[in-house]
């Protein structure tokens, strides 16, 4: 809101320069964006808090200076000069809605002269600003900026039947506002109407059908106290944001009414003439009570730490326009004035004190110390996850909640594939309607991104949760989950060339490092049919024998929806789930004294047989002194038909009391070999 | 008994071996320095360098003057034959010329085979190392490391800080009901900030919070009062996105309530906080402000990590950046998380992530932060 220094200097005698009105002003919490010169004045730019709408207006900002400086706003003087009837003579107000409009009250001048306003007029409003108009229209709005209550100017001759009546619209009403926009009525909005139709928003605009023209010569003046949620709706529905509905909305002075309506009348009679009424027509029926407020002087400190005398306590809050009603010190019980709809309870009271004594007063300590910190139970174990990822060569993603919804991915069993997405009743991303179910969309929508831009080898993941419906009433499920995908080759740090093409293998060695990055024991995979996965590529993921989630290349038709040129592998895993799971107390195990010895052993098996098969059967024979098998390699291609491949295991046997001796190790390596052969049907390349 | 031979023929026989020998080992005469003289070796290497001596070339040398010291000095050696006759000769002085004359050329030639050889030897290790050297300005080799997420990094500071100072850090649910992410903060029905405008509703009528306030509620209804807590985490407000907007974006709360808590402590922890984030030499300031679950409410700067207050872009020339909201503790808020307010009071705070990420790294579109560009995500550690 913009404030002209000159205007306040008229309303109270400041000597300090526009900056060091902007610092103070800045101090007690109406910030000053910006001090602009114009001409012999200065303009500042007040940001001016959303409850203190008492604050929109010279006379607002000049009250707060005056308790800054320890001054007053000087009263001024202001006389209507022609009076002549009552206004009940010439209108009628009825309010029949009064949730919504507490207040209203009527004056009418009669043989004004509509003519531009005068310099004084033009070039205040101007400086802040406003666009002059007409005499009358500027003065209202002269008044506005001056008081802070919205004015309205009818031309009394264009309302049906000279009469105000202050109701909610019927269905199916119209108006057309001063802008010359036609607006459709709900039932929700106030209107002034006259006998006939609609013709003001209330507290919003006036309408086109009684504006005042070159042609009025008599007019109603409308000063009015409106419901401030009321005109917030209606500014909101109708996207329609005026100086009446900003202050309305932040709650105008209901015992203001009568005074701004009286300082604009008195102009009215003296820039443009006429013959105004004795009275206003003020409807007010049931009228705002006055709220007290109690004080107990030494919660300023026990609040804020600031040490205030109590005669600097009541002089802000007097100078504020707080009255002291009962002068007993232990406890102060102030009137709040009818301006100040923010305050209502005793640390409201500490806030004013506060800032008219001055934050930079407040002390700088910290409290003493009494618990000792601690991260987030499951802290310590996302970090170390994070830390395994992206030495992994994987970089962390971060993608928005809400997503396109799509029923082409299988989800963590958490949320099975009966779980209804949770949907958002007014999404900002039109496609991106409902809150995702999985991880991995977000991220291929990351890795077309970086492909567009001619980045082709790109590895991500994500820890993040994932939404889905519960039972109608009850909150939605909220999962944590991490993904991971990776497209293109395996880089090294400041080479040009990657090492090789990623394949499935890259993308589990992450997925494993991660699990093995907090300490929980293998994850265990199995050849699976995944709805997004391409098949014969795909795997599911389990964790203590339960299921968490899946991995492997995605399938060619999502691939192409993406436009995605090259493989690209994905996974994801229930991360809540995995961290239930209980941390492996870690025991020693003693160091074998003497060494192992080894035999590789390549079998010719049918491409069905795993890997995992055959360790668990050679271990499953519980034979004495072997240890276990590692991988070693598989072979397919050529001498090798398609249906079959070799794999090639080493096995290890060891001895606690001796180093053993060859045909030792023979004797026991072969029969296990050829349980493998006949149970496999293989045979030793 | 075999056949005496004169001293005559014997040298006649030794002198040919040996004028062989000078004329097969010509070719290795450069390479028989003196080894007892301390440069001799090195003077030659440097020499051997300069022409442009092959390492192989000095291999093979080697290999070749192996070959002529056995052929001349070996046992099955003309020479090592011809050591033999001086047995031979009948007369004991004639034997005796014979053998001064036979180990004189004998010397001669090994000698002048021992300093070639030392000196290739030398030569081939210098020449060696020479080849071996590497350029130790290539790259290392190591994987390409992924980063963490500029708001991981900028999490987890804050965490740090603020556990340091005894602070429990807390999450909760991202879906809320109204009551959490509106009642509970004194947002009165009807305030703006509880328009769909601005606040994501699912159809089921449950708001996307739109503050980690809310956990602050759930906290202190669990563990009660004195309490000091941190809520970092996603919020959601329905901005467009723009370079300073996104509808989704990440804060962290503060919470401290206990006997006895002033503003002054306020004060005091989000100076330390700042010190401890941008550098002791930081300043605060604090201005009254508005929020609807603090009384009374204060906006807080910082004094610009750039340029220390005397303005420059970053901070808009105002010497000063915004870092959030801060104050006392509503009442009601505290009320309603069943805090006795006559025993009770506290300070809360809440700041963007993203936002002091973008003051940070100087970020002019914050849109950058969820577009995952690898380009983008590895400026940060
Ligand atoms: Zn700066």
């Amino acid at each position: 809101m913009l404030i002209s220094c000159n205007w306040l200097r008229e309303l109270i005698g400041t000597k300090l320069s526009p900056e060091e009105i902007r610092d103070r002003l800045t101090n007690v919490g109406l910030a000053v964006d910006a001090v602009e010169a114009r001409g012999d004045d200065s303009v500042l730019d007040v940001e001016v808090p959303s409850n203190r709408g008492d604050c929109l207006s010279h006379i607002g900002i000049a009250r707060e200076l005056a308790v800054i400086e320890k001054s007053q706003v000087s009263s001024f003087k202001f006389q209507v000069k022609a009076t002549n009837g009552k206004t009940g003579e010439f209108a009628s107000v009825e309010i029949r809605d009064p949730d919504l409009c507490p207040r209203y009250a009527a004056r009418t001048v009669r043989g004004v002269k509509i003519a531009p306003s005068p310099d004084w007029l033009v070039k205040k409003l101007e400086t802040i600003g406003q666009r002059p108009i007409n005499n009358v229209a500027d003065i209202t709005n002269y008044v506005l900026h001056e008081f802070g209550q919205p004015l309205h100017a009818f031309d009394l001759a264009r309302l049906t039947e000279k009469k105000i009546i202050v109701r909610r619209a019927t269905k199916g009403e119209s108006i057309r506002t001063l802008d010359g926009v036609d607006r459709k009525l709900d039932e929700q909005m106030l209107v002034i109407a006259d006998a006939k139709e609609p013709v003001a928003l209330a507290g919003v605009m006036g309408g086109e059908l009684s504006e005042i023209s070159n042609l009025t010569t008599d007019v109603l003046i409308e000063s009015a106290y409106f419901d401030a949620s009321s005109v917030r709706r209606t500014a909101k529905f109708l996207g329609l944001h005026t100086e009446a509905s900003h202050r309305f909305e932040r709650g105008t002075d209901p015992a203001g009414v009568i005074a701004a309506q009286e300082r604009c009348v008195a102009l009215i009679c003296e820039l443009a003439g006429g013959v105004a009424t004795e009275d206003a027509l003020d409807v007010y029926p049931n009228p705002i009570e006055t709220k007290a407020v109690a004080l107990r002087p030494e919660r300023v400190e026990s609040i804020t730490s600031l040490q205030v005398e109590l005669d600097e306590i009541k002089r802000i809050l007097t100078g504020l326009g707080f009255e002291l009603r009962v002068k007993e010190a232990s406890v102060l019980s102030f009137t709040v004035p009818s301006w100040r709809h923010d305050v209502s309870i005793e640390e409201d009271l500490v806030e004013e004190v506060a800032r008219h004594t001055g934050y930079d007063k407040i002390e700088t300590s910290l409290p003493p110390a009494r618990h000792a910190g601690e991260y987030h139970s499951s802290e310590e174990r996302k970090r170390a996850l994070r830390l395994a990822l992206i030495s992994q060569g994987f970089g962390e993603a971060i993608n928005l909640s809400f997503t396109e919804l799509t029923d082409d991915f299988d989800l963590i069993p958490a949320l099975n594939a009966e779980t209804a997405p949770v949907t958002l009743t007014n999404p900002i991303i039109e496609e991106a309607s409902g809150m995702r179910r999985t991880l991995l969309p977000g991220l291929l929508n990351s890795i077309r991104h970086n492909l567009n831009y001619g980045i082709r080898d790109v590895s991500l993941f994500e820890l993040g949760r994932v939404f889905g419906s519960n039972e109608a009433g009850t909150l939605p499920l909220e999962h944590e989950t991490f993904a991971l995908v990776a497209t293109g080759g395996l880089l090294e740090a400041n080479r040009a060339q990657p090492a090789r093409e990623l394949d499935f293998f890259d993308l589990k060695g992450a997925v494993e490092a991660a699990v093995d990055g907090i300490n929980l024991p293998p994850l265990s995979f199995a050849a699976a049919t995944i709805k997004h996965l391409r098949p014969g590529q795909s795997a599911s993921i389990s964790a203590n024998g339960g299921r968490v989630g899946s991995i492997g290349r995605l399938a060619d038709s999502i691939s192409a929806e993406y436009k995605f040129r090259q493989p690209v592998f994905v996974a994801e895993l229930d991360l809540t789930t995995l961290l239930e799971v209980k941390v492996q107390p870690v025991f020693y195990a003693p160091l074998p004294r003497f060494p192992a010895i080894v035999r590789d052993v390549s079998l010719l098996v049918d491409r069905t047989v795993t890997v995992a098969e055959l360790s668990k059967a050679a271990t499953d024979q519980s034979v004495p002194h072997f240890v276990g098998v590692t991988f070693v390699g598989t072979y397919e291609g050529e001498g090798i038909p398609d249906s079959k491949r070799s794999v090639t295991l080493r096995f290890e046997y060891r001895a606690d009391d001796r180093t053993m001796r060859d045909e030792e190790v023979d004797a026991i390596h072969w029969p296990l070999v050829e349980t493998l052969k006949e149970r496999f049907g293989g045979e030793v390349r | 008994m075999p056949d005496s031979v004169t001293f005559a023929e014997l040298k006649r026989r030794s002198d040919e071996i040996y004028e062989t020998f000078n004329q097969e080992f010509r070719r290795f005469e450069r390479f028989s320095v003196d080894r007892f003289y301390a440069e001799s070796v090195p003077n030659l290497i440097r020499q051997l360098q300069l022409e442009g001596y092959s390492l192989t070339a000095a291999e093979d040398a080697l290999n070749d003057l192996t070959t002529l010291r056995t052929r001349y000095t070996g046992k099955k050696s003309d020479w090592a034959a011809a050591k033999k006759l001086i047995g031979r000769i009948a007369d004991g002085l004639q034997r005796a010329s014979a053998g001064q004359h036979l180990l004189f050329l004998e010397v001669s030639m090994t000698d002048r085979l021992e300093n070639a050889r030392l000196s290739l030897e030398k030569t081939i290790k210098v020449l060696r190392t020479a080849r071996e050297s590497i350029d130790v300005t290539i790259p290392g080799r190591r994987p390409q490391p992924g980063h963490l997420h500029p708001i991981t990094l900028m999490r987890q500071r804050i965490e740090d800080i603020f556990v340091s100072l005894g602070y429990a850090v807390e999450d909760d649910r991202e879906i809320e009901t109204d009551f959490y992410n509106f009642d509970a903060l004194n947002i009165p029905e009807g305030h703006p900030a509880r328009d769909p405008q601005d606040t994501f509703y699912t159809t089921e009528g449950f708001a996307l919070r739109s503050q980690t306030s809310t956990v602050q509620i759930h906290a202190m209804q669990r563990r009660g009062a004195p309490v000091r807590m941190i809520a970092p985490g996603r919020v959601f407000r329905r901005d467009t996105p723009d370079p300073t907007h996104n509808p989704m974006f990440f804060q962290v709360e503060g919470l401290c309530v206990d006997r006895g808590i002033t503003m002054a402590h306020l004060k005091g922890t989000l100076a330390e906080f700042v010190h401890r984030l941008f550098g002791p030499e930081t300043k605060t300031r604090f201005r009254p402000s508005y929020f609807p679950f603090t009384e009374p409410s204060a906006e807080v700067d910082y004094s610009c990590f750039s340029c220390g207050g005397s303005g420059c872009r970053i901070c808009k020339h105002s010497g000063w950046i915004e870092l959030g909201g801060s104050g006392m503790v509503h009442p009601n808020v505290l009320r309603t998380a069943n805090v006795d307010t006559s025993e009770f009071t506290g300070f809360a705070f809440g700041l963007g992530i993203d936002r002091t990420c973008a003051r940070i790294y100087q970020l002019d579109d914050i849109r950058l932060l969820f577009e995952n560009d690898v380009r983008f995500l590895a400026q940060f550690r």
